[in-house]
């Protein structure tokens, strides 16, 4: 699907932090993960602002670690304040989509 | 950094010049969207460009991870640069030049107003 870029805004922030959560990760391989689920326009610069903004406000430990190729990846793995945040977003994901289904299916 | 370098702003030189360096060892494309990048982000230096120094770092080495591993940077950035950039700076709200120029020249008019007794 096209054209997704507004409307997942608000909610990639959250996706990432929900992979990051699975397991220990690093910027490319969220990327693909998010490919995968069909978000094809998502890029790897993307990911990478989101993963900045996650360390500037503290929710994620980084861990430098080499890689097969080129410079050391940045891996990241979710501290207790990123589990919280990610359960604020789950809470706010499921306010907001269940009130847009109720309106879709004209409910009050 | 000492004193002479503050004044001078040779740290900043060098550290660029390191940056010039590093860049010129990437592929063409990744270079290209180097300049593109810098180019987005000058408007949003403070006087010396030394706010800029560890953004232009981190997406300079991001350049460097994903040439490593081959991707072109097409996928690495997608067609939206500017956005990148804006992401980087941390936010839509990262302040430029033009937003400090307003705010001296709004805070001059509203002294000379109230000098005026307005």
């Amino acid at each position: 699907m096209d054209d997704l870029t507004e409307m997942l805004k608000g909610t990639l922030e959250g996706c990432v932090l929900e992979i990051i959560d699975r397991e220990e990760t690093y910027g490319y391989a969220i990327t693909r993960r998010l490919n995968e689920l069909g978000f094809a326009d998502v890029v790897e610069g993307t990911v990478y602002t989101i993963l900045l903004r996650l360390e500037r406000n503290r929710l994620v430990q980084v861990a430098k670690r080499p890689s097969g190729v080129g410079p050391p990846r940045k891996f990241y793995a979710l501290n207790d304040a990123g589990r919280e945040e990610l359960a604020r977003f789950w809470a706010k994901w499921q306010y907001v989509s269940t009130r847009i289904n109720s309106l879709k299916e004209g409910g009050r | 950094m000492n004193f002479w370098e503050r004044i001078t702003g040779n740290d900043i030189s060098r550290e660029w010049k390191a940056f010039d360096t590093r860049a010129a060892a990437l592929p063409a494309d990744h270079r290209a969207a180097w300049e593109q990048i810098k180019g987005h982000l000058h408007p949003h230096a403070d006087l010396t460009g030394r706010n800029l120094t560890p953004i232009l770092d981190a997406a300079l080495g991001l350049l460097e991870e994903t040439a490593a591993a081959g991707e072109s940077a097409q996928e690495v950035l997608g067609d939206d640069v500017q956005g990148f950039c804006t992401g980087l700076l941390g936010g839509a709200g990262a302040r430029t030049y033009r937003d400090r120029w307003r705010e001296q020249l709004n805070r001059n008019v509203a002294r000379k107003l109230s000098r005026l007794g307005g």
